[in-house]
């Protein structure tokens, strides 16, 4: 068919084409051409930032940009329709891109894009991997003819504005929780870093531009509001989304509320406990309506005394083992500090924290401070103690002005340990302070007490992957500490190297590996969580060991679903599904037992701890460590159902960690670590049938982190009390047996720090107790202790009756069958690379004894699923012996499974 | 405190009235020049107070508004804010006591505020939270409003924030603010307490309760049979005020006709009548987010003037669907976490 056009078709075809290009014309007209240089630097904290270098534009003027590399990085306005010529010069160490536009720049190079700025909005441009570390700054592109948003006036006026209106215009980015400003005024840019106080005479029109990448937040000015993105509907907070969002906004300075501090915060709570909030100060006509810039990344800090400006440090959060807490710069100060996780700052300087390399959620909390640091006379006591009521996805920030020495960790994963050293440059030597408060409510630790030492130990052998030991070298272990000045009490001047190594000694000879005489019965589980192998970003393997043999099995590292941090386990009756807890991540993990492969892996909740199965029908129960619930995913199927909550609704999530269910399926009983209580919960109802405070040898913050049953008792450790509280199935409070009563922390370190002071005849210390199971009998509990021991409590007599040795970092413990009857305890280490073998004495518990030490280092003979390139072997966390030989389980395992056992071991509970 | 002490604090009440009228000192020990100093000080307040009311900046109705901040239950850490009195005056200066409307209860969330564009309130608040520990006179506990104007006095927020003093109710003292509803601050709003324990407040103890302003319009967008219709504020037969916590929904069910207020607690089961127009007033109030959904329904977006079936809310933003009843279904919150937690209610519609 041949097309047929009439003459005044052709007409209008004509006209529309002439309109068409007179509009095309008339948009080149406007549209302006930018040539702009940037520049990614390192910034003197080790955080990076772009940088102007150059901004040209075909309409003429462009803005005065800071002469330095800033965050935010400068703020590019534009025109829609404008094209821009962006080239990045790469003055960084890594590999540094730019989004929009995609480029990847490698270190030294200059690359360069065009970039059509055709949608109207604010936009962040970024680097995709270090953005949360600095690497952002905001794009603004304006309606061309002028056009910005509304603002309403006091007597409720919504007003058309015009950008030339304008008197300033503030960015701030919203990133973990700490905002990240800078102000334009006059067409001058000026940084302002972090949670600036921004300044603003009444009645000026001020817009701000609010954007936000990585974990969402909601933007809330005090006193102040404004139409949603132009309509009739005012808000005067904001949800930022998860990702990459922005809002942009213009307000009236003091409009209908005049002049004062305003405080501009993020509305969640959690950030709002982690210090995201700044004021927004409205000043009288006639006064200076400057802003005042917070703590800076180029400020004065340890190794960076050249300015007066505030400085701030910054940790990462990472999934990293040991590193946790890393310091952007510990590849500068590690050889100083030994440690990556150990930063300094003179008093009035920041720290900020940054889960930028972290799949969970964590808390930011002061574990110990230097006493005086929360003293009501003191602007401190606002933010000392620091720490979150819930874990969440963030960071924090605050400011330190009293020199000494600070630890932080997570409340969730309470061995994971960031320190701040507030070192007043005055004094010779590093500042650890007179004394120290811990978070239990220890007040006044001489920083010359053993338990302040000895926490500095744990602390260098807890975040250096060096200082683990390593039983398969046969190198002595020898920990390395700084060779640094400390001040300690009463201005002692000390080298920590040489007190630390006088006081715990140097290059100890580990103990040899040697295998049980008598076999256990079926295969051994054990997460070696810190192990790391070459397919997958995140650490951890599970380590299958052949109890019969004591030789390892299998290596499970799951590289196709980067599993992250597998902390416990438990199987199906049958014994053919292994489920697996990713402790830094949601998830849990379905595993074939037979051949270690993968079934499923489905979303569970965030920071899920422990598993265990309901023994009378088989349904999964997973503590979500970082929410307040129990998940339950019903027998033979993958989904999960609501939860069983361990509080109420609307009271303070309880965190529950090493949860355990009673033998009749009847309770499932919970230590909630944020609460400090023992829950109590009917696993049909999921009512709450008691909580229990925890607790007993300090008076706060005991942190319950697992528990135990027995017949007709739980066992409840409590890490930071040290201690053990023994309740009734009903949660009534039978007794608290103390670990330490054995222990003099105060004093030096001397012969008399730990002596049988309570009179029993025995030396046992139990410092940072862990899991605690009680024996298949019901008998026996073993407690594994961070501080390196095992203790033994004969459950006839509740109290310690047998102390074994054991590594940095202790942890797991669980019961499998010893060939012939009875059972092992096996027990793990975070800070080594052995399994050791507690052969249980049941009829007498403090003949208890180690029968064997097996390394959990495979050699390239066993079958695994990926390489292990290091910490071989380390992290030993959860453990589950197959087959399951808890009372309550045992009786349901298949006959294959009943028939290596005894008939005692069949039925443990006559 | 002496005489001279007394004379130089109410010399600087007057002088500062609009600042230091805000704090009112109750429960002194018995002194006969401290309650002469106390009466000269109240008189100045009171004067003040009246004056403000006065001065033709409140063009609407006059609230009196007395509240508690409660420790309801001493076994459970819930803090709940209990309405005493609430009194009207409108343009002509008659005076109504509204105070039966409310539950005599601390209730979470707390007692429903309800004005026009161009009301004024003034709200005392009785700090009654037992500190057994600590008989810390400093402990503070505030109301913090969202959305209407007040002055640096009235922002409910500690001088640690506010640069200018610590602006709550303490065991010994109460606060007054002073909330104007001026036109262009209509909506749904929250208020929480800023000050309890920390800085941040205790709004997660259950301190918080909702203010809804009401437009001088005096109407509301509806979705009726599936199109957006404007409909007379008075068609609205009620007003469920829901509070979107971490992990439940928190609510309030308010009988339009007769203003009467009903705490319905915990993810409760609401009811209406087939083709009366009922609104949700949203808050949510924690960390999390939320996404709320209606299955079965869809209503307007103040923004895009468009029909939605569900919405994304943060932590402290408000969101009303406003619907006309037609059949029964269920609230929920449709996150990951809010289907984990059950955070869900019936919505009963009864032919
Ligand atoms: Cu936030
Ligand atoms: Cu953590």
């Amino acid at each position: 068919m041949k097309p047929h056009i009439s003459g005044s078709q052709i007409k209008t075809i004509l006209t529309c084409l002439t309109l068409f290009t007179m509009l095309w014309l008339s948009n080149l007209a406007l549209a302006a051409t930018h040539n702009i240089h940037l520049a990614a630097q390192t910034l003197p904290n080790g955080q990076h930032a772009y940088r102007m270098l150059s901004h040209t534009s075909s309409e003429g003027s462009t803005p005065t940009y800071p002469n330095e590399a800033t965050i935010p990085g400068p703020t590019v306005f534009v025109k829609q329709g404008d094209v821009l010529n962006v080239t990045l010069t790469n003055n960084t160490q890594l590999k540094v891109g730019l989004t929009p536009g995609s480029i990847e720049v490698s270190p030294g190079d200059t690359r360069s894009f065009a970039y059509a700025a055709d949608q109207v909005g604010v936009f962040p441009y970024y680097d995709k991997d270090s953005h949360m570390v600095g690497l952002f700054g905001a794009l603004v592109v304006d309606n061309p003819n002028g056009a910005i948003d509304s603002f309403i006036d006091e007597i409720g006026n919504i007003v058309p504005t015009k950008r030339a209106d304008l008197d300033k215009e503030i960015v701030m980015f919203m990133i973990g929780s700490t905002f990240w400003g800078a102000e334009m005024v006059n067409g001058n840019q000026i940084p302002l870093w972090t949670n600036p106080t921004l300044g603003a005479v009444k009645d000026d029109l001020v817009r701000f531009h609010i954007l936000s990448l990585g974990p969402g937040h909601t933007w809330h000015l005090h006193a102040h509001r404004w139409p949603d993105r132009n309509s009739k509907e005012m808000i005067d907070v904001k949800m930022l989304k998860d990702g990459v969002d922005s809002h942009t906004f213009t307000i009236k300075a003091g409009s209908g509320v005049g002049t004062g501090y305003w405080q501009y915060h993020c509305h969640l709570f959690s950030h709002m406990e982690a210090g995201m909030a700044g004021k927004f100060h409205v000043v009288a006509a006639g006064e200076s309506g400057a802003s005042i810039a917070g703590a800076s990344p180029s400020g004065h800090i340890f190794l960076n005394p050249f300015t007066d400006d505030p400085g701030l440090v910054t940790f990462e959060i990472t999934d990293e083992p040991g590193r946790w807490f890393r310091s952007i710069r510990s590849d500068i100060l590690s050889p100083i500090t030994k440690t990556r996780s150990l930063e300094v700052i003179p008093p009035g300087g920041s720290v900020h924290f940054i889960m930028s390399e972290t799949n969970a959620v964590h808390t930011i909390t002061t574990l110990l401070w230097p006493s005086g640091a929360n003293d009501p006379d003191h602007g401190d006591h606002r933010v000392i103690p620091f720490s979150q009521t819930k874990a969440y996805k963030g960071g924090a920030i605050l400011k330190l002005d009293v020199p000494g020495l600070y630890v932080f960790t997570c409340r969730i994963h309470p061995y994971m340990f960031g320190a701040v050293i507030v070192d007043d440059p005055a004094t010779e030597g590093l500042d650890l302070g007179e004394s120290i408060d811990i978070v239990t409510g220890i007040n006044g630790l001489p920083t010359s007490s053993d338990l302040a030492t000895r926490l500095l130990r744990t602390f260098f052998v807890a975040t250096v992957q060096e200082n683990w030991q390593d039983y398969t070298s046969t190198k002595p272990w020898h920990p390395n500490y700084p060779s640094v000045a400390v001040r300690i009490s009463g201005g002692a001047v000390v080298n920590l190297k040489d007190v630390l190594e006088a006081r715990y000694g140097q290059d100890v000879k580990l103990a040899s590996l040697f295998k049980p005489t008598t076999p256990g019965v079926g295969e051994v589980w054990i997460n070696t969580q810190f192990e790391k192998t070459a397919g997958k970003t995140k650490p951890g393997t599970i380590t299958v060991l052949d109890a019969a043999t004591w030789t390892i099995k299998r290596k499970i590292a799951l590289p196709q679903i980067n599993m992250n941090h597998p902390h416990n386990m438990w199987s199906n009756r049958e014994q053919s599904v292994v489920f697996q807890t990713q402790w830094f991540d949601d998830k849990l993990t379905f595993i074939n037992r037979e051949d270690g492969s993968l079934i499923n892996n489905i979303q569970i909740g965030n920071t899920p701890s422990h598993v265990i199965t309901i023994p009378t029908n088989d349904d999964i129960t997973v503590a979500i460590n970082g929410e307040n619930g129990i998940r339950i995913i019903p027998a033979g199927t993958m989904t999960p159902q609501p939860m069983i909550m361990t509080q109420l609704p609307g009271q303070t999530a309880a965190g529950p960690h090493g949860h355990w269910v009673t033998a009749d399926g009847k309770l499932v009983v919970t230590p909630n670590v944020i609460t400090s209580d023992i829950g109590l919960y009917d696993t049909d109802s999921g009512e709450i049938v008691a909580r229990t405070g925890s607790g007993g040898v300090f008076p706060a913050e005991p942190h319950p982190l697992a528990v135990g049953v027995g017949i007709d008792k739980v066992y409840t450790t409590n890490l930071l009390d040290h201690s053990m509280n023994v309740t009734g199935l009903d949660g009534t409070l039978i007794k608290t047996i103390n670990l330490i009563a054995d222990y003099d922390p105060v004093s030096p370190t001397g012969p008399d720090t730990v002596k049988d002071r309570d009179g029993d005849g025995l030396v046992t210390v139990g410092v940072l107790p862990i899991q605690t199971p009680v024996d298949p009998t019901g008998r026996v509990v073993v407690t594994a202790n961070t501080g390196g021991s095992i203790t033994i409590i004969d459950t006839q007599l509740d109290r310690v009756v047998a102390m074994l040795p054991c590594d940095p970092g202790c942890h797991g413990v669980n019961f499998g069958a010893k060939q012939g009857g009875g059972y092992y305890a096996y027990v793990t280490s975070k800070f080594s690379n052995q399994l050791i073998v507690v052969d249980v004495d049941l009829n007498n518990p403090a003949n208890s004894s180690i029968a064997g030490r097996i390394s959990m280092v495979a050699d390239k003979s066993v079958p695994t699923d990926d390489k292990v390139v290091s910490l071989a072997g380390m992290g030993g966390q959860g453990i589950y012996a197959i087959p399951n030989i808890y009372n309550g389980w045992v009786q349901h395992l298949p006959d294959a499974w009943k028939a290596g056992l005894t008939a005692a071991q069949q039925n443990p509970v006559p | 405190m002496n005489h001279k002490a007394c004379a130089e604090l109410l010399v600087s009440v007057l002088q500062t009235s609009r600042h230091a009228r805000q704090k009112e000192e109750i429960r002194y020990k018995p002194a006969t020049w401290l309650t002469v100093c106390l009466f000269a000080i109240l008189s100045a307040i009171f004067f003040f107070a009246g004056n403000v009311a006065a001065q033709g900046s409140v063009t609407g109705n006059f609230h009196r508004i007395e509240m508690y901040a409660d420790k309801p239950y001493p076994q459970y850490e819930y803090l709940a804010y209990r309405m005493l009195r609430h009194e009207v005056t409108n343009p002509q200066g008659q005076t109504s006591d509204i105070t039966s409307r409310y539950s005599t209860a601390a209730i979470i969330p707390g007692p429903t505020i309800i004005m026009d564009e161009g009301d004024v309130a003034e709200i005392t608040l009785y700090n009654s939270i037992p500190n057994p520990d600590k008989i810390d006179l400093h402990e503070n506990v505030s109301l913090h409003v969202h959305g209407v104007h007040y002055d640096i006095v009235s922002d409910g927020t500690l001088k640690y924030i506010n640069l200018f003093q610590d602006e709550g109710a303490t065991l010994v003292q109460s606060y007054t603010y002073r909330w104007n509803a001026a036109v262009g601050t209509a909506g749904t709003w929250p208020y929480h307490d800023h000050n309890m324990s920390t800085h941040n407040g205790a709004e997660d103890k259950g301190l918080f309760g909702a203010l809804i302003v009401n437009p001088v319009a005096k109407t509301v967008a509806v979705n009726q049979n599936g199109s957006i219709q404007s409909v007379p504020l008075s068609s609205i037969k009620k007003d469920y005020v829901l509070y979107m916590m971490d992990d439940t929904f928190a609510g309030t069910v308010i009988d339009t006709q007769t203003g009467k207020q009903t705490p319905v607690w915990s993810n409760p089961a609401l009811t209406a009548q087939a083709g009366s127009n009922v609104r949700f007033h949203l808050i949510a109030l924690g960390t999390n987010f939320h996404q709320f959904r209606l299955p079965g329904y869809s209503w307007p977006d103040p923004i895009t003037q468009t029909l939605i079936e569900e919405k994304a809310i943060g932590p402290l933003e408000k969101h009303v669907v406003a619907i006309q009843a037609s059949t029964s279904t269920v609230y929920l919150d449709s996150t990951f976490a809010g289907i984990a937690q059950n955070m869900t209610g019936s919505f009963n519609v009864a032919p």
